[in-house]
């Protein structure tokens, strides 16, 4: 795939992630000060038929950090927010309308349908029990569901066809955040924004990730797992209570002049073991991250205060409402990181709240109403403070729902559908007002414009600048992408500003 | 084909001759040089130079498990020259004509993946129009089969060459020589004009091998007998010592368990089902490193000690139990299975165990393989079938077995007898629980029922009474709608409070008459099926378990057999009568002087624990896609060493940590820099200063407040969420960290942050990162400072008293500085003890003087209290402040890491 200024590419691939790649083996004996023993036995491994030397570095780098790196390319964003609405959202109820779908409603669903939960399963079709309406100048079609939505519906691009081919939740939340369907152990899209871009702020966590109240959503900790990356490529969790992050703040007796006083003493001990040692580099990089972890504190803690936010805003964000509150209040703080220049967001919800299996008008409508107000705030709250055009705000799930009934009665549902679904994707270098890809006429398989989660996230990391077939990372010996299993995997350009 | 030897020799005269130049600049000449045009004057062959580069980039459709893609057929020069549907690939000795050239320009082959190099293209080119020679004659294509074919080329990659035992060469400064391993890390720093650094001093010589080879620090006073020692084999009793205490296995086996994947669930699964026999393999681990169990054993039982134990396992004996835990090894893998019984589940155990178990033995990615032919190594994708053979017996996805359905009993036929004697008694008990069960729930019923009216009563009647999978969709309607009539016994105490009292007593009646039996364990076993003949072991197309192919012989890589020797597993050796064999037949290949692989992987390992840094440094892939080793001689001697000692250890660590390499200082020479041609030290012109592993620096915490419980073995300490949510150790306990359990899914947070393995499949090699998140659990984090309040209580009381420093230093250093009134008299000789405890050294007199001063400023500023304390007493105050220093000198550096 050949981005924009693929030039820069090539230096940003050789200088930062392939240390010795060929053109930069000059610069990287320098810097090893490689001696000669390791050269001659480079030479005498040139003699030994490694002479088509696989596309790799002889070496990882020393260490790997979280200062600023430049993108590949000109980006369009610098930070992501990503609200991930796991469980399937149902597309036919939310940004998909489906007339046919209305018109046959209770009639059979002609042709085969690949069901989760066989035992409540049915081929009678479910039109959905919401109205949808054109909205804004671009008269993008939204439910009743999602009054709020509705109006910022003219950021937005609604991607209508996305597919998994996969029904279950775990293989495609994986899909989507490790790049491989059903695969666990992999670094996450955070992972791979925050080790391809670094932070613009080290005074906090470069890949922050919000947590509902009611628990970890299905998958736990791995959601924002590092995978074969260092630790620090791992997501850090702003917990739902307090204390926020870990470790932040000292206990009690332990605050203010008497950190001060101990961490003085450890710098004293630590300038003097460092001095034995000159040129050690991780004993420097460890004294300073000391220095790091006094400044976060103040950084962090006056990133989650929101008692300086005017009511307005607060208002704005439901915070003024039980049922938006928590929500809001993530949403919130979201924007305070990304403002603060956090690279990579993303909140989460307890549970499976979009997994509506059953009493779908209560249950979909109870996580609209949680939801839909934040959400929409938060796109308005970027813009009105020209952040839009440089965040990516992205809502969605892992998978969608089924056109047909799960169950009958008041107890229906919906049963999982990875066939096609739909997301969308605001700022950031998103077209606005527009929707994108169709599923077939009941809204079960995506039929035009396809877009796997391979796709989004080609399609994400170009927005921020990377290239995802030359974001690599070096794991036993093999270069990882994100995209590893997709190397054809496409930017979506339609839907790029 | 060179001879390694040679090729050796000319690395080194090549490395003299540079070493003679002006380094840098000459260094920076050749490489230029190699960038610019990589060695076109060259005659370049097809199986040298060529095939490396189609292997990566275009056999996998043109020839190889892909077919042959517009009936073309890389893997020869011959067929590109018969050429496929649009004609030849290439036109010797014409680059503007070859179609293979024209298509990699115009970005159109390979049509995915990252692309061919300039410096390939480059290659290919010149080799095109050099007439695209071979090496010799090629193969008929019908000859190489299904695979990419095997050239000589490939067979001559360092590491599947014989290990040479090469001769220890001579040095200039045989007065640095005090092991054979010091003469090959001396020959490849002589020439660049350095040599090691002096010997370190016995204070930090004690600390590093005594963490390294123990994993824990060495008290205070083994620290001052050491001192004291003045014997000439001070050191040498030193390490005998060291290897012969217990904590030796702990800290080795830890180290298998990375390469293991051991963990105490079964992961893969968002629910990781605990996994609760898992503790027994590490114990049999920790045993195994104290006994010096000979590594061929080691590993021979790890992978079919199952196959020695003849069925059936009724009476088994203590040597018997110890052959089937060994096999635990093959349980470690994730395996979830007991939550997740798919296919894809079941399939994937399968995989990460062949994963797991060749880059343990072979330092191969063989992995990859998988789907396809390995694009870099000569690993076929039938060599992955071959090792998938030894496997299927046992965890093909068909007749999989649950991890709850692979585990023996301990219990011998005299315990069955004593059990079945408990269960006849329980039998009359249980049959009238039974009965009153069934009453109650009848009597339950009518009484509800009593709510309602005819005809409702008797249709509900009907509908309850009836077992549930009889009943017809209108009863369970009705009862849907009447759910008050579904009692079930879980809720017969909402109707009938007093029957379900009664039962209730019941249980525990019957309950204490169980507890009579002999309690029964049992031991989580890799095994095949006794009852069930292996399954025909088939080619997956693309790794697809769904998509079989032909039928592959379980056997060995065939690049790693000799040219033409059979590659079979079957039949090589005859087990017991139970199983295929075919684990044996491998492990007995693995210690074969066919195999360099597996001693050259080991050796290689071990070092890499001793020094921070493999010889090879990627320790789990030896393939082309790892690093080269730094000392490829030096490698294949400790390999042939390991094989002198008979595969016996203890030995063999004595050979490194006696070396000079190994004693030498840690601190670079201060007169070189700038310009040090061993710069980041891969050379070893000194030790390496690195970081303490997670476990290390859990358990010196724990040893320098004196919490460290030194009980050793059985089931693992648990783990829990403390109040704010993250995982510590439960129950304050002060175990050694091997100890604790090793939830996959709750990864302790101290020991996470300090890049312990969260097991996905395995480690073979853990990353050491320095972040912010280490340093605020450091700083803030409940664990260190417990501990470091601990440590100020046992020195303010005198419970450890200064055992290294001398009494004039602590008197000179209560000189120094402003004595506060209220002082206690033992509070230097605190402050002496905490830097004892946490450093292993005692402080200098000006360090002292300067910790007093700390302490004292905490007290004259009034810091507050430690959790617990008033705060109004001197002594509270001391404490407070000596907790302080002793949190401070445990989150610094010299703490953390070994120099």
């Amino acid at each position: 795939m050949n981005g924009p200024g693929n030039d820069h590419a090539e230096t940003h691939m050789n200088g930062l992630f392939s240390s010795a790649g060929q053109s930069s083996r000059r610069q990287f004996l320098n810097r090893t000060g490689m001696g000669m023993g390791a050269l001659a036995l480079a030479q005498m491994l040139q003699e030994d038929g490694l002479l088509a030397a696989p596309p790799k570095p002889i070496s990882k780098p020393a260490h790997y950090d979280l200062t600023p790196k430049p993108p590949m390319f000109e980006p369009q964003a610098r930070a992501v927010i990503s609200m991930f609405m796991h469980g399937g959202p149902s597309h036919v109820d939310l940004f998909d309308p489906k007339p046919e779908l209305q018109k046959r409603d209770g009639q059979d669903y002609p042709g085969e349908i690949v069901y989760s939960f066989v035992n409540r399963a049915s081929k009678k079709l479910l039109g959905s029990p919401w109205k949808f309406a054109h909205h804004g100048q671009s008269g993008t079609a939204v439910s009743e569901l999602l009054p709020h939505t509705a109006k910022i519906i003219d950021d937005v691009c609604v991607i209508r066809s996305m597919h998994t081919g996969h029904n279950g939740h775990e293989v495609s939340i994986r899909y989507f955040h490790g790049g491989i369907a059903g695969i666990l152990g992999r670094p996450t899209l955070g992972s791979w924004v925050v080790y391809g871009l670094g932070t613009e702020n080290q005074n906090l966590p470069a890949y922050m990730v919000l947590t509902d109240p009611d628990g970890l959503p299905v998958d736990g900790v791995t959601n924002w797992s590092n995978g074969f990356m260092p630790p620090m490529f791992q997501g850090t969790v702003l917990r739902p209570r307090e204390p926020r992050i870990f470790n932040l703040n000292p206990p009690e007796y332990l605050r203010g002049e008497v950190q001060k006083r101990n961490l003085a003493f450890l710098r004293e001990l630590n300038a003097e073991h460092a001095d034995k040692y000159p040129g050690e580099g991780d004993l420097e990089a460890r004294i300073a991250s000391y220095e790091l972890a006094a400044r976060m504190q103040t950084a962090a803690t006056d990133a989650l205060d929101i008692s300086n936010e005017s009511e307005a805003t607060k208002k704005l964000y439901g915070i003024d409402d039980p049922v938006t509150r928590e929500y809001g209040t993530r949403c919130l703080i979201a924007r305070r990181l990304v403002e603060r220049g956090v690279r990579f967001v993303q909140m989460f919800l307890g549970g499976q709240p979009w997994d509506n299996h059953s009493d779908i008008k209560k249950t979909l409508a109870g996580i609209c109403a949680k939801t839909d107000k934040p959400a929409a705030a938060l796109v308005y709250d970027l813009k009105s403070r020209g952040l839009l055009d440089s965040t990516i705000v992205h809502w969605g799930g892992e998978i969608g729902r089924l056109p047909v009934t799960e169950g009958t009665g008041p107890g229906a549902g919906r049963d999982h559908n990875g066939q096609g679904f739909t997301v969308w994707l605001a700022g950031g270098g998103f077209k606005g007002g527009m929707t994108y890809g169709a599923t077939d006429e009941f809204g079960h398989k995506a039929v035009e414009n396809v877009v796997t989660p391979n796709d989004f996230q080609a399609t994400l990391l170009n927005r921020l600048g990377l290239d995802h077939t030359k974001l690599m990372y070096q794991h036993n010996g093999r270069e990882e992408r994100l995209t590893s299993n997709a190397p054809n995997a496409r930017v979506v350009k339609e839907i790029l500003v | 084909m060179i001879d390694f030897q040679i090729t050796n020799m000319v690395g080194r005269i090549f490395g003299l001759i540079l070493a003679s130049s002006t380094l840098t600049a000459f260094a920076e000449d050749v490489t230029a040089k190699k960038e610019a045009k990589p060695e076109i004057s060259a005659q370049l062959t097809f199986e040298k130079d060529i095939k490396p580069i189609l292997r990566a980039h275009c056999l996998d459709c043109h020839g190889g498990v892909e077919g042959k893609k517009g009936k073309l057929d890389m893997r020869l020069v011959r067929t590109m020259l018969s050429g496929g549907e649009t004609g030849p690939a290439i036109e010797p000795g014409n680059v503007d004509e070859s179609y293979l050239i024209a298509r990699i320009v115009d970005h159109e082959m390979p049509p995915k993946g990252a692309g061919v190099s300039p410096a390939e293209l480059e290659k290919l080119k010149t080799w095109i129009a050099q007439g695209a020679k071979t090496a010799r004659p090629e193969p008929a294509p019908e000859a190489l089969g299904t695979t990419l074919g095997l050239t000589p080329e490939e067979r001559a990659y360092w590491a599947f060459r014989p290990i040479a035992d090469p001769t220890p060469p001579s040095v200039k400064s045989t007065g640095r020589v005090r092991t054979t391993v010091d003469k090959f890390l001396l020959a490849s720093l002589e020439p660049l004009g350095i040599g090691f650094r002096e010997d370190a001093d016995k204070l930090t010589l004690i600390r590093r091998v005594t963490l390294d080879l123990a994993g824990v620090p060495p008290s205070p006073a083994e620290v001052r007998a050491f001192l004291a020692d003045n014997r000439p084999d001070a050191y040498e009793r030193l390490v005998d010592r060291l290897l012969a205490s217990p904590q030796y296995g702990e800290r080795w086996a830890r180290h298998w368990m990375d390469v293991a994947g051991y963990a105490d669930s079964d992961g893969g699964s968002a629910a990781d089902t605990d996994r609760p026999h898992a503790w027994r393999y590490r114990d049999w681990l920790i045993r195994a490193f104290n006994d010096d169990k000979p590594l061929d054993a080691f590993l021979t039982e790890q992978l079919a000690g199952d196959e020695f134990v003849p069925r059936p396992w009724n009476n088994l004996t203590p040597h018997q139990v110890d052959l089937l835990t060994a096999t635990g090894f093959l349980r470690m893998p994730a395996d979830p299975t007991a939550a997740d019984y798919s296919e894809t589940a079941r399939n994937q155990v399968m995989t990460d165990t062949i994963k797991v178990v060749t880059s343990t033995t072979l330092g191969l990615s063989v992995a990859c393989a998988q789907c396809h032919d390995h694009r870099y190594d000569p690993i076929s994708h039938v060599d992955y079938y071959r090792l998938r053979g030894m496997f299927d017996p046992a965890l093909h996805w068909e007749g999989f077995r649950q991890p709850g359905a692979r585990v023996v009993s301990l219990y011998r036929d005299l315990d069955r007898a004593a059990a079945a004697a408990v269960e006849e008694q329980v039998k009359p008990l249980a049959e009238k629980r039974a009965a009153y069960q069934a009453d109650a729930m009848k009597r339950a019923l009518v009484k509800e029922l009593e709510k309602y009216q005819e005809p409702l009563k008797s249709q509900l009647k009907t509908a309850a009474e009836t077992a549930a999978d009889k009943r017809t969709p209108e009863m369970n309607a009705l009862l849907d709608a009447n759910p008050s009539v579904k009692i079930s016994p879980g809720v017969l105490y909402q109707y009938l409070p007093d029957a379900a009292e009664e039962l209730k007593k019941m249980d525990a009646a019957i309950g204490a008459v169980r507890a009579k039996k002999p309690p029964e364990n049992f031991i989580a076993i890799y095994d095949e099926p006794p009852d069930r003949k292996p399954p025909v072991t088939k080619r997956l197309h693309r790794g697809d378990y769904r998509q079989p192919l032909e039928e592959v012989k379980p056997g060995i890589p065939e690049v790693l057999k000799p040219e033409g020797a059979v590659l079979d597993l079957d039949g090589t050796v005859q087990p017991a009568g139970h199983s295929s064999g075919r684990r044996t037949a491998f492990a007995r290949w693995l210690f074969s002087d066919e195999n360099p692989l597996t001693a050259r992987v080991l050796a290689n390992r071990i070092w890499m624990h001793h020094f921070g840094r493999g010889l090879v440094a990627t320790a789990g892939e030896f393939g082309r896609l790892g690093e080269p080793p730094t000392h490829p001689e030096l490698l294949d001697h400790l390999a042939s060493e390991l094989k002198r000692n008979g595969w016996r250890l203890k030995n063999f660590h004595k050979l490194i940590v006696l070396s000079s390499a190994y004693r030498q200082k840690a601190v670079r020479d201060p007169g070189r820099m700038s310009d040090d041609p061993d710069a980041d030290g891969r050379l070893l012109s000194r030790f390496p200063v690195h970081r303490l592993d997670a476990e290390t620096i859990r358990d010196r915490i724990l040893a320098a407040s004196g919490h460290l419980d030194n009980q050793m073995y059985g089931p693992p300490v648990d783990v829990q969420a403390d109040d704010s949510g993250q995982v510590v150790v439960a129950g304050d306990s002060g175990r050694r960290s091997v100890y604790v359990k090793q939830k996959r899914s709750q990864p302790v947070s101290l020991m996470a942050a300090f890049d312990a393995p969260v097991m996905e499949t395995h480690c073979e090699r853990r990353t050491s990162a320095t972040v912010a998140t280490q340093s605020l659990m450091l700083l803030n984090g409940t664990f260190l400072l417990g501990e470091a309040n601990r440590l100020a209580i046992a020195a303010l009381d005198q419970k450890f008293v200064p055992e290294m420093i001398q009494a004039e230093s602590i008197s000179k250093g209560l000189a120094s500085g402003t004595k506060m009134p209220d002082e206690p008299a033992a509070l230097s000789g605190a402050v002496a003890t905490i830097w004892e405890r946490t450093l292993s050294r005692p402080p200098s007199e000006k360090e002292l003087g300067r910790s007093l001063e700390f302490v004292r400023e905490h007290v004259r500023t009034g810091a507050p209290p430690l959790p617990g304390l008033k705060g109004d007493n001197a002594r509270d105050k001391y404490l407070t402040a000596l907790a302080h220093l002793g949190q401070s000198l445990m989150a610094s550096n010299e703490f953390l890491y070994t120099d």
